[in-house]
C-alpha cells in the first residue's frame, strides 16, 4: 500500500458540490487555429474555444476524429501557436510567459513516446524532473514515490524499452507527474491498452486527482474512462464546443424514460394495432413467434402497454428501465450539434 | 543561473549514461572510421609514394583534414540528427516544455557533444598518427580555441539543416550530400574571399598551421584570427535565425513534434 502524498499541492481546496474546487488552473480565451492546406481550402480546426479547469478535477475533452482536442491540447502546452485567443496557466500567458507558465504544466502526449526508451525508469524520472528545474537529488522522496505509486517498484532500472506498453504509459503518466506539475495533460492516456492496463491507469487518475489536487485534463476516446474517471467533460466537434458540463448532468440530460417488455408468444393482430397507436412506442419481433420486444419512450403509456398486454393474457418475461451509457449521450450530443441542433448547457 | 546548471547536469548525466550504456556501439563508430582512414592512407600511398610537400596533400594534411572532417561531420550532425531523433522519439515536445526554454537545452546539449566529439577525435588522432607514424603537433593551447570555432560554425549549420527537418521530414538523403560538401569546405585551402567565408574553410587551414606547420596560436596572422571567429560566429547565429523561423512555421503549422 502506497503511503498518501500531496506532492506538488499546497492550497486549500473548497468543496462545490460534488467536485473538489478551490480556484481555476486553466483558463483558455476564444482560442482559434486554422490550418492552410497548400492547394486547398483551410482547414478551421479550433474556433473560437473558451473553456477552464479548476484544481483537483479531472476533465475530459472529447470529440470525434478531427475534432480540435489534439489541437487544442497542444496550443495549451505552447507546442502550436494559435491564430487568436489567450492561455492563461496558474495566470501565466503561456506563450508571453512561457517559462513561468510551464512550470504548472505537463503532457504525456498520444502515442508511447513521451519518455526515453534507452534510460530506465528512475533515470527517465530523474531527467525530466531535472527538465522542469527540480534537483532530482532534492525529490528523491517524490521519485520513489511515484515509483511505487505506478507499480514501477520491480522495473526501476529497466529501460523503458523493456516495458511492457502499459507500464511505458505509467512511466509516461509518472514523468508527468514528478515534475511536480498541477496541471497534467494526457492526450488518450488509454489507448492501445489492455483493459487491466486501462483499469490500472483509471484508478490511478483518480487518485492523482483526489489525493495529490491536481488537475487532469484528458482527451480520449473510450467513453468508459471518460465516464469513470471525469468529473466535467467538454465536447468539440469540428474545433467548437458543443457541450460542456458535469458528467451526471449530462446523463440527467438525456435520461430517457424508456422502458423494455419482453412478453412471450407471439401478439395478435389486434393487439398489435393497439400498441402501434401509442405514440413514442416501438414494436419489434425478435425470435420466431416466441419474443416481442416493445419500447416505450413515454412514462405516461406505461399502464396502457401493461393493460393492453393483460387484456390478451400475454404472458410477460421482464420490464426493464432502458438507462443510456455516457457513449450514447456523447452520440446523442454529436448527432443534435451534427444536425443544427443546441449548444448545451454549459457549467 | 542554479536552474540552468542543473539543466546542463542532467544532459551531461543523460549523455554520460548513454555514452556508457552504448559504449560498444560508439565504439564501432571510431573503428569504423580509422578502418576508412586506413583505406585512405594506404590507397594515397600506392599512389602518390612518399607525397609532395604541400601542406593540403601530404599525408600529415590529410590526416589533419580528416580529423576535421570528423569535427565538421559531428558538430552537424550533433545539432541536426538530435533534433531529428527527439522529433522521431516522441521527446521534443517534452523538450519544448522545459521551463528552461528548448534553447537552452539544445545549446548545452552541444557543448556536451563538443567533448565528446573532441575525445573522440583526440584518441581517434592518437591512432591516425601511430598508424601514419607521423605525428603532428598537438598545442592544445593554440588548437582548443580554433577546434572551438570550427564546431561553433558547424553547429551553426546544423541548426539550419534541423530547423528544415521540423519543416521537412523527408531529407535525410539530402543530408548525406551535406557530409560530402564539408570535404570540400575543410580541404580547400582559403586561395580566395569567397573560400575564406565558406564554413569551415579557414579555421581549417589555421588548423592546418598549428597542426602541421608547428606554428602557435599567437604567430597566425590576426586578421585570419579575427575572421575565423567572424565567421564562426555569423554561421552559428545564421543557423540558429534559420532554426527559428523554422521552428516558428512548425509551431504554426502544428508539425512541430511530427515524424
Amino acid at each position: 500500500m502506497v503511503k498518501k502524498h500531496t506532492f506538488g499541492s499546497s492550497r486549500k481546496l473548497t468543496n462545490r458540490g460534488d467536485i473538489w474546487l478551490a480556484d481555476t488552473i486553466l483558463k483558455v480565451e476564444n482560442l482559434s487555429k486554422t490550418y492552410k492546406v497548400r492547394k486547398s481550402a483551410p482547414i478551421k480546426a479550433v474556433d473560437c474555444i473558451s473553456l477552464e479547469a479548476y484544481r483537483g478535477e479531472i476533465l475530459g475533452v472529447l470529440g470525434p476524429n478531427g475534432a480540435g482536442k489534439t489541437t487544442t491540447v497542444k496550443m495549451i502546452c505552447g507546442l502550436i501557436k494559435p491564430d487568436s485567443g489567450s492561455i492563461l496557466i496558474n495566470g501565466k500567458d503561456n506563450f508571453k510567459q512561457r517559462s513561468a507558465a510551464m512550470e504548472h504544466i505537463s503532457a504525456v502526449l498520444e502515442g508511447n513516446r513521451n519518455i526515453y526508451w534507452r534510460l530506465t525508469v528512475r533515470e527517465n524520472l530523474e531527467f525530466f524532473a531535472g527538465l522542469k528545474g527540480k534537483d532530482p537529488r532534492a525529490i528523491k522522496k517524490e521519485i520513489d514515490y511515484y515509483i511505487d505509486f505506478f507499480g514501477l517498484g520491480t522495473k526501476k532500472n529497466e529501460t523503458a524499452s523493456k516495458l511492457s506498453r502499459g507500464m511505458q504509459q505509467k512511466l509516461a503518466i509518472a514523468v508527468a507527474m514528478v515534475t511536480g506539475s498541477e496541471l497534467v495533460l494526457l492526450d488518450e492516456p488509454t489507448l492501445g491498452l489492455d483493459v487491466k492496463a486501462s483499469y490500472d491507469i483509471r484508478d490511478l487518475l483518480k487518485q492523482i486527482a483526489a489525493e495529490n489536487g491536481r488537475t487532469v485534463l484528458l482527451t480520449s476516446h473510450d467513453m468508459n474512462v471518460v465516464q469513470d474517471t471525469c468529473q466535467r467533460v467538454i465536447i468539440i466537434n469540428s474545433g467548437r464546443i458543443i457541450a460542456q458540463d458535469k458528467v451526471s448532468n449530462l446523463m440527467r440530460l438525456f435520461d430517457v424514460k424508456a422502458f423494455k417488455f419482453v412478453a412471450e408468444g407471439r401478439l395478435s393482430e389486434n393487439l398489435k394495432q393497439a400498441l402501434t397507436q401509442i405514440p413514442h412506442l416501438a414494436l419489434v419481433e425478435e425470435e420466431v413467434d416466441t419474443i416481442i420486444t416493445l419500447n416505450l419512450e413515454e412514462p405516461r403509456n406505461f399502464y396502457r402497454v401493461v393493460e393492453l398486454l393483460g387484456s390478451e393474457d400475454v404472458s410477460l418475461l421482464s420490464i426493464n428501465r432502458q438507462e443510456l451509457n455516457f457513449e450514447q449521450v456523447f452520440m446523442e450530443i454529436l448527432g443534435r450539434s451534427e444536425n443544427g441542433g443546441e449548444k448545451m448547457a454549459a457549467l | 543561473m542554479a536552474k540552468k546548471w542543473l539543466l546542463f547536469k542532467q544532459l551531461a548525466i543523460k549523455s554520460w549514461i548513454m555514452f556508457r550504456r552504448y559504449f560498444f556501439n560508439g565504439l564501432g563508430g571510431i573503428i569504423t572510421l580509422y578502418v576508412i582512414f586506413l583505406v585512405i592512407f594506404l590507397g594515397y600511398k600506392g599512389i602518390a609514394g612518399l607525397g609532395p610537400t604541400d601542406q593540403y596533400l601530404s599525408i600529415e594534411g590529410i590526416l589533419v583534414g580528416y580529423i576535421l572532417w570528423y569535427l565538421a561531420l559531428a558538430a552537424y550532425q550533433d545539432v541536426a540528427y538530435t533534433i531529428q531523433n527527439e522529433a522521431k522519439q516522441g521527446t521534443l515536445e517534452q523538450l519544448y516544455m522545459s521551463v528552461h526554454g528548448f534553447g537552452w537545452v539544445v545549446g548545452f546539449q552541444q557543448i556536451i557533444n563538443a567533448f565528446y566529439s573532441l575525445l573522440i577525435a583526440g584518441i581517434l588522432a592518437f591512432f591516425l598518427m601511430l598508424t601514419t607514424g607521423k605525428w603532428l603537433n598537438i598545442d592544445l593551447l593554440s588548437l582548443l580555441p580554433l577546434l572551438t570555432l570550427e564546431l561553433i560554425c558547424f553547429a551553426g549549420v546544423g541548426f539550419a539543416l534541423g530547423g528544415l527537418m521540423l519543416i521537412f521530414k523527408r531529407i535525410d538523403s539530402y543530408m548525406q550530400i551535406v557530409q560530402f560538401v564539408l570535404i570540400f569546405f575543410v580541404a580547400a585551402p582559403p586561395s580566395n574571399w569567397l573560400l575564406r567565408l565558406m564554413p569551415g574553410t579557414l579555421g581549417a587551414s589555421l588548423i592546418q598551421k598549428v597542426m602541421n606547420g608547428g606554428e602557435a596560436l599567437w604567430q597566425l596572422a590576426w586578421q585570419d584570427l579575427l575572421l575565423t571567429v567572424g565567421v564562426a560566429l555569423a554561421y552559428l547565429l545564421l543557423g540558429v535565425a534559420i532554426y527559428r523561423i523554422c521552428e516558428r512555421k512548425a509551431m504554426k503549422s502544428g508539425t512541430l513534434g511530427h515524424y
